[in-house]
């Protein structure tokens, strides 16, 4: 089993935090969620590989930590110690104190499936939770949870995931069936910024201007926010017909983002959104993209193609080569900051 | 997306061992005939013994216990020390299996708890810290994890986190689980039972409250699950026409909804009331039941249920659909069943609409039949649904993998324009005795813009009548079909699995000719069945059945919406228009008014959390308020 390494800085740790890139080593440590043998695999299935959480090793391959858990979504680390961390997965929100090596189902049977979690890293006691059935909080390192749903609408509020703003403590942002919620209390009250048809599937800050949002959704295209979330405008260019299900900023260079779509395959622009490419050639003829990330340190982007493998690009997307991970689902990436010796 | 079908999971989970059993490729079992109670629990024995048996039998020597096996032999108290070497080899590697890991296991733990070496016992103990289960996403699934957490924690107490894989001490496991169950108790006895009458997923939440009304040393929470199984299997005997479950079921398999004693819900008809032969294997599960069913003894009065058809009955019900998460304004919608059992057939229903996304089965007509082994006794018609967005209702993932990813499921139909499985947003259904009504309005643009009806090989007489009507029958039952739009005839295709390549399920058609099953195929969104049945006694012939239906006054149009104005053979009018609440002899029906159970036999109030099981001079009552059970005999 592998350690999460030590933080050295109070840094912002969720999905593509904002970190100079380029390092001949990487300063990064990436985490994938996913599953191996996900092809046909349901409850009572007899795993045949280890699935969860996998970190990257030195020679780009991907080595398997802690528990066989088939359904890790998403994580957040705490920034102060980054061997505390929190995993939303099938059984609940489960948490580390020990950089993966032992875990808790921190929360009891009436939470259930959570999509995505969240650690504020202005305030890393206080974590959130994205639920099928709204949003769940806990203001002592998951010790304890609340429901705080206080503005979100009785029914439609399924959460797909909350996004901590990463310069003031207790201000989220939650893609919801219904729309993207903001609250900017820690959770205790919430209100509707954008009211969409169907879910909000992502949300991301771009690591370069704290007022530049994105959200990928299920059926009004990308979005995009100038003004820390409070107003959103369709992103032009990028199609709404199926749902895109990830967004990710390049943490170096500021005009390049990427979109994954299992219809589009993997969407990416170099204008700052301005203009949009698919860049499917080299991946497998289904390119169904179930994630989408860009390593921090060199700039190379990653595609999670479902059950065929991990595809990395050294080039933004204009070759492909197989990384690794045949028959994978992988949910998410995370890229956490190495230890210093 | 989680589920899995019951027969396919066996397929790969259990090592099934070979051999006849008697009770299932022998002569179907004779009704009791000797019913003193100490008769009745000779031969309740005699078939859990007879389980125990034929797994016990299928040994090879030389060859390693399975799972099974070595429970069997744990039952019976026999070879310890192989036992215990067994267990330390079976834990030995990576585990897998989650709740259906966990079951297993735990019977091996209580069953095992004064016979395994303290090493055998010491590593079962262990298993529980390093191996990590899903708790899963549906009610099956959590009664089993809940059950079996609830039991090992009460078998191990005073426990820190750090032994267990949940990462909490022995007293938080307990909590948790018991106040799960008490609430998944609570759910189904105010508002009804969620996946109500599963052909086979019955197994999946009787078992669990066997081994909680056997092993659990809370007096309280033993006493939950006698009083829980005993409301399982007095809803399953209110259900079964000569012991095939029948009628709508929130979920079935392809094969079941066809053949409808095919199902693990058999297993627990044979045992429980012996008027039906079990399916293979004991249903495959019928060992994990029958290993601590000595614990269990079924109530008379649900006996008597099960297998007096003397008199017609009429049951209606609520129930609950699965949980919804997204797409609807209501978390748990209200189902509405009705229930009418006469000796020769069975007429079962629900409202329509939507109750579970993949396999509800919603309405049939299912005739008795000496055997039913290999005979497809029901008919019915279905909207093939096929929605992301309604996998998306009930599930919480992604939209664009689900469809796709439930063939490899093992749910090989839900996606193919012919499946015969599985409920619609788009059919309202109205049911007066023997009289179904199933209307559609699919939306433009819908996947599979059509219906399909079922014609069962095992029909017979299989008339088009100039009137519109196609007669038929099956057993000793007259079937009146009336098919409201357009039709033709095509063969309905059956499913072969074959090895899938990198894991899941493959599928291959196969295509049994003009003697296989029929599917009327009607291509209008604006449809509509009716179908009558009565029994063959009740007409001089079939022609006498024929000209009767055909005497009866019919209306009907489809657009708007589909309506239908029907006089029944039993003279009641039924006025049924889509998106209106039905109509018979101008009274609207008022589901609002429906109780948790309402019959003959089955009396609940919405919310009452008590149940009144009655037959003839036998009344037993289920009060989970209390906690009691109340047994009267009149005089």
């Amino acid at each position: 089993m592998n350690r999460f390494p030590r933080l050295l800085a109070l840094l912002p740790l969720l999905v593509l935090p904002a970190f100079a890139a380029g390092a001949a080593t990487p300063a990064h440590d990436l985490y994938l969620f996913g599953t191996l043998n996900s092809r046909g695999r349901v409850a009572g299935s007899r795993d045949t590989a280890l699935n969860g959480l996998f970190r990257r090793a030195a020679d780009g391959s991907f080595a398997h930590c802690g528990v066989n858990y088939p359904a890790m979504l998403a994580g957040s680390f705490d920034p102060r110690d980054v061997r505390v961390g929190y995993v939303a997965a099938l059984s609940g929100v489960l948490s580390t104190t020990d950089g993966g090596q032992t875990w808790r189902i921190a929360t009891g049977w009436d939470v259930t499936e959570p999509k995505g979690v969240c650690v504020d890293p202005s305030a890393p006691d206080t974590v959130y939770a994205a639920l099928p059935d709204g949003v769940l909080v806990s203001a002592d390192r998951g010790r304890t949870w609340a429901r705080r749903e206080h503005g979100l609408p009785a029914r439609g509020k399924y959460t797909q995931v909350v996004t901590v703003d990463r310069t003031r403590a207790g201000r989220v942002l939650a893609g919801c069936e219904t729309g993207i919620y903001l609250t900017e209390d820690g959770a205790r009250s919430w209100r509707v910024v954008q009211p969409t048809r169907e879910t909000v599937n992502d949300l991301q800050q771009s690591p370069h201007d704290p007022q530049l949002w994105l959200a990928a959704t299920q059926s009004a295209g990308a979005l995009v926010s100038r003004d820390g979330g409070r107003t959103w405008q369709a992103l032009p260019g990028v199609p709404s017909a199926r749902a895109l299900y990830n967004v990710a900023f390049d943490p170096a260079r500021p005009a390049r983002i990427a979109l994954a779509s299992w219809t589009y395959g993997l969407l990416t622009s170099e204008d700052g959104g301005a203009t949009w490419t698919e860049r499917n050639a080299g991946l497998p003829a289904s390119h169904q993209v179930w994630r989408t990330a860009i390593d921090p340190d060199d700039g190379r982007l990653y595609a999670a193609v479902e059950s065929e493998a991990l595809y990395l690009s050294g080039d933004f997307g204009r070759t492909w080569q197989n990384a690794g991970l045949p028959g994978s689902r992988i949910q998410s990436f995370a890229f956490v900051p190495k230890a210093q010796p | 997306m989680k589920k899995l079908s019951l027969l396919l999971f066996l397929a790969t989970w259990l090592a099934v061992p070979g051999g006849a059993q008697p009770s299932y490729s022998g002569p179907v079992p004779p009704p009791p005939t000797d019913v003193r109670p100490d008769a009745l629990r000779r031969a309740y024995l005699g078939r859990v013994a007879e389980t125990l048996d034929w797994y016990q039998s299928a040994a090879t020597p030389g060859q390693p216990l399975t799972r099974e096996q070595l429970l069997v032999k744990l039952v019976r108290r026999q070879d310890a020390a192989q036992v215990s070497q067994r267990v330390l080899e079976l834990l030995s590697g990576p585990q897998s299996g989650d709740m259906f890991w966990m079951f297993p296991w735990t019977a091996v733990a209580y069953l095992g708890r004064d016979q395994l070496t303290p090493e055998a016992r010491a590593a079962l103990r262990d298993a529980w810290r390093t191996y990590f289960p899903m708790r899963g996403d549906t009610e099956n699934h959590w009664a089993m994890y809940y059950t079996t957490l609830y039991l090992m924690a009460e078998l191990y107490p005073d426990e820190p986190g750090t032994t267990w894989f949940t990462g909490k001490s022995s007293a938080e496991n307990l909590a948790e689980a018991k106040a799960y169950l008490i609430h998944w108790l609570d759910l189904a006895t105010t508002v009804g039972q969620g996946e109500f009458n599963p052909t086979h997923y019955i197994g999946e939440y009787a078992i669990p409250m066997l081994y909680l009304a056997a092993w659990a040393q809370d007096p309280a929470m033993r006493q939950r699950g006698r009083m829980q199984l005993d409301w399982l299997l007095a809803d399953l005997a209110a259900n079964t026409l000569h012991g095939v479950l029948r009628g709508p079921n929130a979920r079935t398999d392809d094969t079941s909804a066809i053949e409808r004693w095919n199902a693990l819900a058999s297993y627990f008809s044979w045992t429980m009331f012996g008027n039906t032969p079990p399916p293979a294997n004991y249903g495959g599960w019928g060992v994990y039941f029958a290993l601590a069913a000595e614990h269990y003894q079924l109530p008379e009065v649900i006996r008597r249920i099960a297998v007096d058809r003397d008199h017609d009955i009429l049951q209606r019900d609520r129930k609950r659909s699965r949980r919804r998460w997204r797409y609807s304004d209501v978390e748990l919608a209200p189902i509405y069943k009705t229930n009418y059992l006469r000796r020769d057939y069975a007429v079962g229903s629900y409202q329509g609409g939507l109750a579970d996304p993949i396999q509800t089965h919603v309405w049939d007509v299912t005739w008795a039949v000496p055997d039913p082994r290999g005979v497809h006794n029901t008919i019915f018609s279905v909207h093939p649904l096929s929605s992301s967005q309604v996998l998306q209702t009930y599930f919480t993932e992604l939209p664009d993998a689900m469809i796709s990813g439930l063939s490899s499921q093992g749910k090989p139909s839900y996606d193919v324009p012919d499946k015969i499985l599985g409920c619609s947003p788009y059919e309202q259904v109205c049911q007066d005795c023997d009289t179904v009504i199933a209307l559609y309005a699919i939306p433009a643009g819908t996947r599979f813009p059509h219906i399909n009806g079922y014609f069962s090989r095992d029909l017979r007489q299989v008339t088009e009548d100039p009137s519109g009507w196609i007669f038929a029958q099956g057993g000793n039952t007259y079937l009146a079909y009336r098919p409201l739009a357009g039709y033709e005839w095509q063969h309905l295709l059956g499913y072969r699995q074959l090895t899938a390549a990198g894991g899941g399920y493959r599928w291959e058609r196969v295509d049994h000719g003009a003697q296989g099953d029929r599917l009327l195929y009607s291509p209008h969104r604006h449809n509509g069945t009716i179908v009558q049945a009565a029994s063959a006694a009740e007409f001089a012939s079939f022609a006498a059945f024929r000209a009767a239906i055909n005497a009866l006054p019919l209306e009907f149009a489809l657009d708007p919406v589909p309506t239908v104005k029907l006089t029944t053979l039993r003279g009641r009018q039924i006025v049924a228009t889509y998106g209106q609440p039905p109509v018979v002899d101008g009274v609207p029906v008022d589901y609002s008014r429906w109780k948790l159970f309402e019959g003959p036999h089955l009396n609940a109030e919405v919310g009452s959390r008590r149940l009144t099981l009655t037959h003839g001079r036998l009344t037993r009552v289920l009060d989970f308020n209390t906690l009691t059970v109340t047994d009267q005999v009149a005089p």
